[in-house]
């Protein structure tokens, strides 16, 4: 008799805290997706702005307002593996003219950003896989603006304009 | 009084944030209801009916050929496209009309699929725009809900001569 009312307390209190863990989850998941996360980056492809293993806070509310511009750090679903992430800088948006060709050809082509899309190059031009290689990004991939850098200490604050302003048309 | 109403009315708002995250949570993860309009899926789908979408799927990449997708429209990022996957990635996908002569391929690349309608004569799908990337895609649909004398599962795709 003492052990069935032990046991039913015990269920009772493993449901009340499953429920809570819920709840909240719940709600963290809505603040994660409506006011923004936090990003740890990897790779070399936005150096000097951003060096492998810095920390950057990505707010979600330029991108659901759709306020995203040209010269935004922006963190995006890779067009080719959904489940990664890839951290590039805008540098047109729909109908922008882009030059698709190096800064170190002698023939410049250009090509214009299709409606939807956006054009992301990484800020190390000479390491980086983006739109140059794999072509415009629909808007609708991008999951926020990078607005702060957290970490390292050294280096927090807002980020850097592009180094490269010359591609920016 | 003032400072019971003004009690009151934080406990409501903090309420109401509390089950708006949990509901949408839910339609995150679990399925939402959506209204289709347009032509694109007939006889499958017609103009407003209501089906409902499963994101289990989507979420655990069990997308197939032959599914039924909701995705984010390449073209404009607040509208969704209700389409059939064709093809995904690496598989091979007829580029040309059923009445060409000379039929064209290609392949779709990895991390994308390729949508058509349908109904292909009216159906602005892969066939025009070319494969969109998997991560465009919200969900699977996977029961019709409205009209009543329409409630159920799907019809499989009537051009089944177009799954390679």
């Amino acid at each position: 008799m003492k052990t069935g009312r032990m046991f039913r307390g015990f269920f009772v209190k493993t449901i009340s805290f499953v429920g809570y863990t819920v709840q909240y989850g719940c709600i963290a998941h809505c603040a994660f997706e409506y006011i923004g996360e936090f990003v740890s980056c990897s790779g070399p492809s936005m150096e000097p702005t951003i060096t492998n293993h810095d920390v950057v806070f990505s707010e979600r509310v330029s991108r659901h307002l759709c306020r995203i511009q040209k010269g935004d750090i922006v963190i995006a679903k890779s067009p080719f593996d959904p489940k990664m992430n890839i951290c590039k800088r805008v540098i047109g948006l729909e109908g922008d003219k882009v030059c698709t060709s190096g800064p170190s050809d002698v023939f410049k082509t250009h090509t214009y950003v299709p409606r939807g899309h956006v054009w992301l190059e990484g800020d190390n031009l000479r390491n980086s896989t983006d739109s140059r290689s794999y072509g415009p990004v629909p808007y609708a991939l991008i999951r926020g603006r990078v607005c702060l850098k957290l970490w390292p200490p050294h280096n927090f604050g807002v980020l850097a304009e592009s180094p490269n302003d010359g591609r920016i048309l």
